[in-house]
């Protein structure tokens, strides 16, 4: 650790050497030997007795001040002589736990003939029985049961966890007559946040601060767990030393862990007065044997607090503890069961339809609700993912989704540091530090993403930490301002964690999505084996109309020749026309039977997938266009083209058609004008041929691409309108788009898209 | 005496034709016409209707590939499947552009595949050729040669 890692606004657990002597080693915080401090703090006499004899092995060097004897002298001596008989009544019937030390009540003791109460508390150690001291002071204790009934009926009107926090932090304060008492929670991480305040204005609101773990690290957070009270009455204090302070028999200095007298770290002193509290104290929330958090009191002026109002306080913090208890699982079982309503109701709009993308997509603030993200995304093999609320962008979730398909290949995902597995997350921790995904196949990296931004975007703060801590020269390392610093680097890259209810739940809809999708792919492959029917009857029936239908045809066609040439001489101009058009007519009959099969084939046929340099195959397919275009001027524009992967049979044809298209609708023009081209566009290749000839009503564009479609007088333009059918099966065969963009006697441009996938990254030599 | 030519053709539009542009190319060649794939067996292996019929190869079967009782391509498989039938020379005549039967009539060793030109003047031109090819210039191989000459 570089900084202060023990300083913090509580009361601090840590060990102190001697602060006058010592200089403050920030580094060593976490290494301090937090147990065996030495010393104690003045308010109270420190005894330890072997077991069986009660005989002090060690006492506090205070011994004098407090009950008027050389410390010195006492050693070897029974404990009885200082205190009385009764001390060994009440340390027999006492149930000494090691870790919890027992009030015995009070004892008296005649100091130069004063007799003086003290508050006795005692634990088991291992160098043998640690008995304390402190002074009662002239009050008397409060009388119980008013402050109990008051107490209860506040905690159990308390309808939420925040209202009780503050309500507890008033009774405490009442109690205790503290300035300022805060309620201090841990997260999961342990940092901390003060959740609740109660305070008198005379030090500065914590409400809604936030401190890193490391603040309040593991060995102290073990101390608070056992030793559930800490009291520093006045930070100012002389620590006082054990003597010895080596224990006799065991040769080690004394484990103090449980000791409530045990003596303050200097750091954590330098940072009460930095804090300008001079008194503060500790009292630990614990629920489930786990360290829930703290009840944190500090006074501006030294203050002691009795042990019998220590004790009241402990207890109302255990019956605190037990409110909250019952209060949290009511917000938690109500936070579910409107979690679940959203979830059913989610559900229920999948299953009404067989595309679950699309009811998601109907259904936006559900699929956010449903995990508590402010931002989700459904990548599915469709080239757009769905996005909703706060997400990165489409490149980024789809990068994000490869790579979780290829490294983590879990079916359920979470993270709250997304930057910390992911490093490219770093750019998007604004939208998305935290991270719950649910795989949708095991084939293609198909998810659902839930998103939440970096958790200090998320705050809600009651005020400004950064401006209310006044450092007025004191180390800047030890006062709430470092600590918010910590904090947010703590925290940086990091989003609220995901509640294991949220994560079931996005496991619970996996199996629903996965069901459905299940259930889609079920009914994909029954549409299948109706597919490969229709298409077998499809191919039966065009096989019989390439046979049926050219048969007539033909026939028509040859006896219309037959009778052209021998009634020649009898029939009249006018009947030989009409022999002609019929002649024509069926040919052209028979041309369009032809090409409606050449259709119907270019569905059907595999794909013979190649790479293709498309500069070789416009060269080849240009050269033998122009040859039917003798005597024309065009101005050829040809662009550097790319090389792709696809079906060099009818990626030809397409090309040939548009180029061939080119050709004819500019041939009245007087320079022709022809441009190919190509270029890059988000995951696609373009390819277009543009042409400066008569162009067409953009209002047919769509019909264009249609068969049997015809934008031109059958005089002025030939052709059987089934080109540019052939372009967009091909093209749709690959995966790709046609479209068109024209102006009447404007020229036209036709445009066709393969993936990028396709495109080859260097140009191949391949092309048949 | 030449060997006939043998017109396998069930539809009587397209045998008109057919004849048509054979009578056109002047073969010597006598023209046997049968109606359908089972007549056509019945004609190349002597047997019911044909089976008094003289000894002998046609020169060439002009066979339909779409025909009714027995197809041309099953046709094609007896011819090819009996040594005394296998080397007569079978033109496939067929409306049909389908590959598959493309591909299959030359795995069974047809000699020729024909699609039916639309305008029949193609068509006449197409006949001609193949029959002077075939029923005039191409040699028959020996043993049916022989076979012929000596019955």
């Amino acid at each position: 650790m570089d900084r202060g890692t023990t300083g913090h606004l509580l009361t601090n657990t840590t060990a102190a050497q001697d602060h006058d002597k010592q200089a403050i080693d920030l580094s060593a915080c976490e290494r301090e030997p937090i147990q065996i401090p030495g010393s104690i703090q003045p308010h109270g006499v420190l005894f330890v007795l072997s077991p069986d004899d009660l005989r002090i092995t060690q006492v506090s060097e205070n011994l004098g001040e407090l009950l008027g004897h050389p410390p010195a002298q006492a050693l070897g001596k029974p404990i009885d002589k200082y205190v009385g008989q009764a001390i060994r009544h009440k340390l027999d019937g006492a149930p000494l736990v090691r870790g919890r030390p027992s009030s015995l009540g009070t004892v008296q003791a005649s100091v130069d003939g004063i007799e003086r109460s003290f508050d006795a508390i005692a634990h088991p150690s291992p160098e043998g029985i640690v008995l304390e001291l402190e002074l009662v002071s002239g009050h008397s204790p409060p009388d119980l049961y008013p402050l109990l009934d008051r107490f209860t009926l506040r905690t159990e009107a308390a309808t939420s966890v925040d209202q009780l926090c503050d309500w507890i932090a008033e009774e405490i304060a009442r109690l205790t007559g503290f300035d300022r008492v805060l309620i201090y929670r841990f997260d999961s991480t342990w940092n901390g946040t003060v959740i609740g305040e109660h305070g008198n204005g005379r030090l500065p609101s914590y409400l809604h601060h936030r401190f890193p773990a490391a603040d309040i690290p593991a060995q102290a957070r073990e101390l608070y767990r056992h030793n559930r009270l800490r009291l520093i009455p006045d930070a100012d204090y002389r620590p006082v030393p054990l003597t010895p302070v080596i224990h006799p028999q065991t040769g080690k200095p004394l484990d103090m862990s449980f000791a409530t007298l045990r003596s303050v770290s200097p750091v954590h002193v330098q940072y009460m007065k930095n804090m300008q509290t001079a008194a503060s104290m500790s009292v630990s929330i614990l629920r489930d044997e786990r360290l829930w958090g703290l009840i944190s009191c500090h006074h501006h002026e030294p203050r002691m607090v009795p042990f019998a109002i220590r004790g009241i306080c402990d207890l109302f913090a255990r019956a605190f503890s037990l409110r909250l208890a019952a209060l949290e699982q009511r917000q938690d079982y109500e936070r579910r069961v409107q979690v679940h309503a959203t979830y059913a109701q989610l559900v229920e709009r999948i299953a009404d339809g067989s595309d679950f993308v699309a009811a998601l997509e109907r259904n936006p603030s559900l699929l956010l609700a449903v995990t508590g993200a402010t931002g989700a995304a459904v990548v599915t093999q469709q080239p757009q993912c769905l996005l909703v609320g706060q997400t990165p962008t489409q490149q980024q979730v789809r990068e994000l989704s490869e790579w979780l398909f290829s490294n983590v290949k879990q079916d359920v995902y979470h993270t709250d540091a997304l930057a910390s597995v992911y490093p490219p997350a770093a750019a998007m921790q604004d939208q998305a530090s935290g991270l719950l995904a649910i795989s949708v196949s095991k084939l293609h990296p198909s998810y659902v993403l839930w998103f939440r931004p970096e958790i200090i975007q998320t705050i809600q703060w009651g005020g400004d930490p950064r401006a209310s801590a006044h450092t007025r020269g004191e180390r800047s390392e030890l006062h709430p301002r470092a600590s918010f610093v910590t904090w947010r680097e703590t925290v940086h890259q990091r989003a609220s964690a995901w509640e294991p209810s949220e994560v079931e739940i996005a496991a619970e809809l996996r199996d629903v999505l996965v069901g459905t999708v299940l259930r889609r792919a079920e009914e994909l492959a029954e549409l299948n084996v109706e597919l490969t029917r229709s298409n077998r009857e499809l191919e039966a029936f065009s096989y019989s109309v390439s046979h049926d239908l050219r048969a007539p045809l033909r026939h028509i066609v040859g006896f219309a020749q037959m009778l052209m040439e021998s009634g020649a001489s009898a029939l009249s101009e006018r009947e030989r026309h009409w022999l002609k058009n019929i002649r024509e007519s069926s040919e052209y009959a028979s041309l369009l039977v032809d090409k409606l099969l050449g259709y119907s084939r270019l569905g059907r046929a595999d794909l013979q997938l190649s790479p293709i340099d498309l500069n070789l195959l416009v060269e080849e397919v240009r050269q033998d266009v122009v040859r039917d275009a003798d005597g024309r001027r065009i101005d050829w524009k040809i662009g550097e083209l790319p090389v792709v992967t696809a079906d060099l049979m009818m990626l030809r044809m397409a090309v040939r058609d548009l180029i061939s298209n080119a050709v004819k609708y500019t041939r009245n023009q007087d320079i022709a004008e022809i441009e190919i081209g190509s270029h890059h566009e988000d995951d696609e290749v373009v390819f277009y041929v543009k042409d400066n000839g008569v162009g067409f009503d953009m209002q047919f564009a769509n019909k264009l691409f249609g068969v049997f479609q015809r934008l031109h007088r059958w005089e002025d333009y030939e052709g059987t309108g089934i080109g540019l059918a052939n372009v967009r099966r091909v093209i749709e065969r690959h995966g790709g788009r046609t479209w068109a963009q024209a102006k009447v006697n404007g020229g036209a441009s036709f445009y066709f898209s393969l993936p990028s996938s396709s495109a080859a990254p260097q140009r191949a030599q391949i092309h048949a | 005496m030449l060997k006939p030519i043998l017109l396998v053709e069930d539809n009587p539009k397209d045998l008109e034709l057919s004849l048509l542009a054979l009578e056109r190319s002047n073969l010597a060649n006598e023209v046997v016409t049968v109606r359908d794939g089972a007549e056509a067996i019945d004609y190349l292996f002597r047997q019911g209707e044909y089976q008094s019929r003289p000894e002998g190869n046609p020169a060439v079967v002009l066979l339909d590939l779409k025909l009714p009782k027995i197809d041309g391509i099953e046709v094609l498989q007896r011819v090819r499947s009996v040594d005394h039938l296998r080397s007569i020379p079978v033109v496939m005549l067929t409306t049909s552009r389908e590959e598959k039967d493309l591909v299959r009539s030359y795995k069974l060793g047809v000699n020729a595949y024909v699609v039916k030109p639309i305008a029949f003047d193609e068509f006449i031109s197409a006949i001609q050729d193949l029959g002077v090819f075939w029923a005039v210039l191409n040699e028959p191989p020996p043993g049916s040669l022989k076979f012929e000459r000596r019955a």
